[in-house]
């Protein structure tokens, strides 16, 4: 049986190169699909807010607004804390000015971020233990396009880092241990080692060594497992043997059976 | 009974493993090969048009004369139900308040929004003719529309969307569907058949099939996933000590 003898040997041979790659695969995934995804996108860290601005807060219009910021874009009334404010785009940047007065806001500083973490976060009791202005080389878990933001971090279960943009004065990113060890896994399973999309070549070789791989294994399934009597008297004979001799002329015999055959 | 050996617990040991191993690779074989395929097809793929966004356009923004618009305040007093966000947002060239009455952590949450016209004051109901003509707006092929449907969740095209949305269809090659939040005349997203193609491999990738009276649900936390995952660690733990015993046993050699 050429092909069984055959599969046997690329199955094995293969598997010594990417073996440890479907292990990192079946780590990985088992991960992520026992991991909910929305606790791990820290939504249940997160209070739900309901807001309502009051008639009396807004005493600035939109048409102001207009007339002081022609360029403005994106133009937003909403709330920040217990205040009315607008949010704009202008430049392509966020400004956030009183919806009272028109006056600037934005950037805010440590003690608004502060209160605006608290107001967001879901679990009242715990303690801030560092805030810090990030306004450039934002780590791993922040998109550069948030910046500048405060981070907040909580002494809490699961480490909780809540990112407040200093312009628009709002949660714009909420991280902890568990995503961050999600997004670890990602990148494992999309093998982002050296690349940093999961289209790299990496994963593409080595998932279609991987597939090829896999077909020789089916093929030993087959053989295993297939209701053949003939197949299996063959097999027991030989397995004695491999454990008795010599492994070496052992295979060196075999290839001399098989070429006998053909 | 195993032949007597010196090593014979140790041997009965991974003999267990080997045959783990055998029989494991049965149970989970298919999934393992529609994982391998699907994982190559995402790895090779063309994300452009997995966007499903061919004929999408940006919608082009008209300038807003600010003298005519109205007083917020005035807005905030004339609307029955309370309102978070007002944002100033055009739809069709006209300038329009969306109020936000009850808003998700995120877009496709359930959420409730109204349209007030900001020069009128004027409700705006995104009905099947409004609907139609903000997916025309987003869209820059030449077919004609030829159906629009309100659909609710769950829908097949974007099947995390919490909202009622119009979904409005176009009758080009690709079955364009362009589908428009119903309260806040929101753009949700087009879908395409190169979309629903990639969809349907994410669904096998997921193993997010509907079975035994569960849905569909757009993700990978579901039982079958769970367990095949499970079966397929322990698969591959198995494997992997197989291949650490023949590299040990020096079966790894050249001939």
């Amino acid at each position: 049986m050429p092909l069984h003898r055959n599969s046997r040997k690329y199955h094995k041979w293969l598997m010594l190169f990417i073996g440890l790659q479907f292990v990192v695969w079946s780590v990985s995934g088992t991960y992520m699909v026992l991991m909910d995804i929305d606790y791990i996108h820290g939504d249940s860290l997160v209070v739900e807010q309901k807001k309502t601005i009051a008639p009396e807060l807004v005493s600035y219009s939109f048409k102001q607004l207009l007339a002081e910021h022609p360029q403005a874009s994106k133009i937003k009334l909403g709330l920040m804390l217990k205040q009315a404010v607008y949010r704009f785009n202008i430049n392509k940047k966020l400004v956030t000015i009183s919806a009272k007065d028109g006056q600037q806001l934005s950037p805010i500083n440590e003690h608004l971020a502060t209160e605006i973490a608290k107001q967001n976060y879901a679990n009242k009791v715990a303690v801030i233990t560092t805030v810090k202005l990030i306004t450039e080389n934002p780590p791993r878990e922040l998109s550069a396009r948030h910046l500048p933001v405060w981070r907040v971090e909580f002494d809490d279960f699961v480490s909780p880092s809540f990112y407040i943009s200093a312009n628009s004065a709002q949660l714009v990113t909420k991280r902890h241990s568990f995503w961050r060890i999600f997004d670890w896994m990602f990148a494992f399973h999309v093998m982002d080692y050296v690349d940093e999309s999961p289209d790299n070549k990496l994963l593409r070789i080595v998932s279609i060594v991987a597939f090829i791989a896999s077909i020789f294994g089916l093929v030993l399934t087959y053989y295993r497992l297939a209701p053949a009597q003939n197949k299996r008297r063959k097999r027991k004979p030989r397995r004695v043997k491999l454990s008795q001799s010599d492994p070496k002329q052992t295979s060196k015999a075999k290839l001399g059976a098989v070429n006998e055959k053909t | 009974m195993k032949k007597p050996n010196k090593k014979s617990s140790k041997l009965f040991k991974l003999s267990t493993i080997k045959s783990l191993h055998k029989w494991l690779s049965l149970l989970v074989f298919i999934q393992l090969f529609i994982w391998l395929g699907t994982g190559i097809f995402f790895n090779w793929m063309d994300h452009d048009k997995a966007s499903g966004n061919h004929y999408r356009q940006a919608v082009v923004k008209q300038d807003i004369e600010h003298i005519r618009l109205l007083d917020p305040q005035a807005v905030l007093k004339a609307t029955h139900l309370p309102a978070s966000e007002i944002t100033l947002v055009q739809r069709l060239g006209q300038p329009y308040y969306l109020l936000t009455h009850d808003k998700g952590l995120y877009k496709h949450f359930d959420s409730d929004f109204s349209l007030v016209d900001a020069y009128t004051g004027v409700t705006l109901e995104i009905d099947k003719t409004v609907a139609s003509a903000l997916a025309r707006a987003s869209y820059n092929g030449t077919a004609k529309v030829s159906t629009v449907l309100a659909v609710e969740p769950p829908i097949e095209d974007f099947l995390k969307e919490q909202n009622s949305l119009w979904q409005v269809n176009f009758s080009d090659e690709l079955n364009t569907s362009v589908y428009i939040n119903a309260s806040s005349g929101r753009l949700v997203g087009h879908s395409n058949e190169d979309k629903r193609f990639v969809d349907f491999f994410f669904m096998l990738h997921f193993m997010d099939y509907a079975l035994f009276g569960q849905d569909a649900v757009g993700g990978f936390n579901n039982w079958q996933i769970i367990f095949f995952a499970l079966l397929t660690l322990l698969f591959c733990l198995t494997g992997l000590i197989w291949t650490l015993e023949l590299l040990i046993k020096g079966r790894y050699k050249f001939k």
